[in-house]
């Protein structure tokens, strides 16, 4: 075992773990489950029992202990039945940064050739086709020919200030199309000058981080940065959070990053984006990437209070505790029963409130909810901020 | 022999024994690839990490203090999730703490300062530590400290083999470190209780220097007081009492790199780095 995937910190972290079980609470994966072997001290205990085997006093003294393929595939069973929703993390006495382990981990068995086979499709897929799903990168502005009024330029401009990067998910998901096509006429109408990349847009890499291909980003990461640059841009909008974040942590760049979320919280403050009055009940849900992961929890909250008519009612599970929809870290790959479950849950939380509509800023949030509303026939109506705020738009 | 020979002579050695296995944790950390360093070998990771460390701390020392003492020692984030949870744990590294402080002084005075004295007399002060009006106050704290200390080891007993929360695991581990830190402050009063219910003991010097008036025992050390009304009628050998004392002590010490025991550092690290970092949340505001 390569202890070299990991950083000093995380080794010393798995040594930090005091088994005291405050994360089993938090741990939506463990809430569904139940299984000691699947939980965030599992993961640090088995690790920790790997790592002394191999390098412990008796190791240094007799030899280290030969994995089994058997105890690995285990391991790379509970490792990658994760939500990387970052809870446990949070909820942490000792401060573990716990989403980072994971994503270590992960490296570490990448690097024994144990993950799923799903992760290694894809895997295929975006260093192949540059995008998660396999399909032809030029289709990732496809969505646009559904739009009517569209500009010669079609929103890819020779440069521009900004550029919005649309994401693998909200380019190539029908069910997500909305959130691009209503961006950009928010963008059109208030005259920014933005420019889309096309098929020049290559997937930020968050998909091979989160599977345990970390190494593998560094040409997407490369060819986006130059993309943007020789556009001429200034700033990125992003309306994937898993975008956001992974620029923000992965790519050193001295470009200015907003989530859809701030950028239009600009918008309404410059007095460029008014509302109609229009009476209704929602309630909104933090996605992983946007809340826990990239902090960002007001600016959302501040756009539906702006928004005349609109009563907001929080989730009773918000900010900092909202629950993971179970479309976070590659789970609907590994599990999409695990996932469903998830976000079965948080149907249930949504309902609770009794709000007419939930609103959320993650295309993948909207995908999986939506989709197991539809699967359960529960007439759920969801809706991403970009949608909400066009429809709303004076 | 005297006591303080036979203790050096075992106390060198467990510390030696202590930093080696220290070491050996460090140097399996150190095995993990530094961002920007990746090439760098055990030594120059170990240097990195440490300038970046000593830099970090001085450009605001106030800053770490506050987290070491809030966030570290009387660990603020488990109080906000149980406050049973944080009292037993905050007598436990309150008391280690404290209790180690105390004797630090208390040794340092007594067993240096007033030697220097002889040559310089401006350590003559050290004298009230060992004879004078000090003395009684740092016997008085340590036996307080120590006091806490085994009333949050009792607690988190309580918790772990009565109250036992769902999200408890007990393992071999936990059950050793518990009644290890038990024995050691039992056996440490005991020997008290055994020294006040035998005056001879003292008189004898079985045990190192002991200066606190016969008299000043009851509030000095109260707990040794109280359990001293239970042991004049019995007979020990007052050397086999302080060796089941001190020999597990620092056998003690040797296990902590390799225990569970060893977050008493780990996780000061962890905290320290957690705070230190830039939140996310702050990009919101």
């Amino acid at each position: 075992m390569d202890l070299s995937k990991l950083s000093p910190k995380q080794l010393l972290e798995i040594d930090a773990c005091t088994r005291c079980g405050e994360c089993l609470r938090f741990c939506p994966i463990y809430s569904q489950k139940g299984e000691e072997g699947i939980n965030p001290r599992g993961k640090i205990q088995v690790m920790k029992k790997f790592i002394r085997g191999q390098y412990g006093l008796w190791a240094k003294l007799f030899g280290p202990k030969k994995l089994s393929e058997e105890d690995v595939k285990k391991f790379s069973e509970m490792v990658y039945h994760c939500t990387l929703c970052g809870e446990c993390g949070l909820q942490c006495p000792v401060s573990i940064d716990s989403r980072s382990l994971w994503l270590g981990l992960k490296e570490v068995l990448v690097d024994l050739g144990h993950y799923p086979k799903n992760i290694g499709l894809m895997k295929n897929n975006v260093l192949s086709r540059y995008n998660i799903s396999g399909e032809d990168n030029d289709l990732r502005v496809e969505w646009l020919e559904a739009m009517e009024g569209l500009p010669d330029h079609k929103y890819q401009k020779e440069r521009a200030e900004v550029v919005y990067f649309i994401g693998c998910v909200a380019a190539y998901f029908p069910m997500a199309h909305k959130i691009p096509q209503s961006f950009v006429k928010i963008l059109d109408r208030t005259g920014v000058d933005f420019t889309l990349l096309g098929g020049a847009e290559w997937c930020c890499g968050f998909p091979l981080i989160g599977g345990g291909f970390r190494k593998e980003t560094q040409e997407l990461i490369r060819h986006n940065i130059e993309g943007v640059k020789a556009k001429g841009a200034h700033s990125i909008i992003f309306s994937c959070p898993s975008c956001y974040h992974t620029w923000h942590e992965n790519y050193h760049t001295d470009l200015k990053l907003f989530d859809s979320t701030q950028f239009i919280l600009n918008l309404i403050r410059e007095g460029k984006i008014q509302f109609e009055e229009k009476k209704i009940r929602v309630t909104y849900h933090d996605p992983c990437d946007l809340g826990r992961a990239s902090g960002i929890y007001e600016a959302p909250r501040t756009i539906l209070r702006s928004m005349p008519g609109v009563e907001f009612i929080e989730l009773a599970n918000h900010g900092e505790r909202c629950k993971c929809c179970g479309g976070g870290g590659l789970l609907e790959m590994v599990d999409p029963e695990l996932s469903a479950a998830l976000a079965r849950e948080k149907i249930k939380e949504i309902q609770a409130t009794g709000a007419e509509l939930v609103i959320t800023s993650c295309q993948q949030c909207v995908r999986t909810i939506l989709s197991t509303a539809r699967r359960m026939k529960i007439p759920l109506k969801i809706s991403y901020i970009t949608e909400f705020v066009l429809k709303h738009m004076r | 022999m005297d006591k303080h020979t036979i203790f050096y002579a075992m106390f060198i050695p467990s510390m030696l024994l202590f930093f080696l296995g220290m070491w050996f944790r460090l140097s399996l950390y150190l095995r993990g690839t530094l961002e920007g360093a990746e090439e760098a070998t055990q030594w120059e990771k170990l240097r990195i990490l440490l300038s970046r460390g000593w830099r970090g701390f001085w450009k605001r020392p106030d800053w770490y203090i506050r987290i070491l003492i809030m966030d570290v020692i009387f660990h603020r984030k488990l109080f906000g999730q149980s406050l049973y949870r944080w009292l037993a744990h905050t007598l436990l590294v309150f008391g280690f703490v404290a209790t180690f402080i105390v004797d630090m002084i208390k040794g340092f005075t007594t067993g240096y300062l007033v030697e220097w004295s002889h040559s310089v007399p401006f350590f003559s002060f050290a004298h009230a530590f060992e004879k004078g009006g000090i003395r009684p106050f740092l016997d008085f704290f340590l036996e307080f400290f120590s006091f806490l200390i085994l009333v949050g080891c009792v607690l988190a007993m309580i918790r772990r083999f009565f109250i036992r929360p769902d999200q408890l695991r007990t393992e071999e581990e936990d059950i050793v470190t518990l009644f290890f830190i038990l024995y050691l402050v039992l056996s440490g009063f005991l020997i008290e209780g055994y020294r006040i219910a035998h005056p001879e003991v003292v008189a004898n010097r079985v045990y190192m220097a002991n200066f606190t008036p016969q008299s000043a025992n009851n509030w000095v050390s109260f707990f040794g007081y109280f359990l001293s009304l239970f042991m004049k009628g019995i007979t020990i050998n007052p050397h086999f009492l302080w060796y089941a004392h001190v020999i597990p002590c620092l056998v003690w010490f040797v296990y902590i790199p390799h225990s569970k025991l060893l977050h008493i550092f780990t996780s000061s690290v962890t905290v320290i780095a957690d705070r230190a970092k830039q939140k996310p949340h702050k990009r919101d505001r």
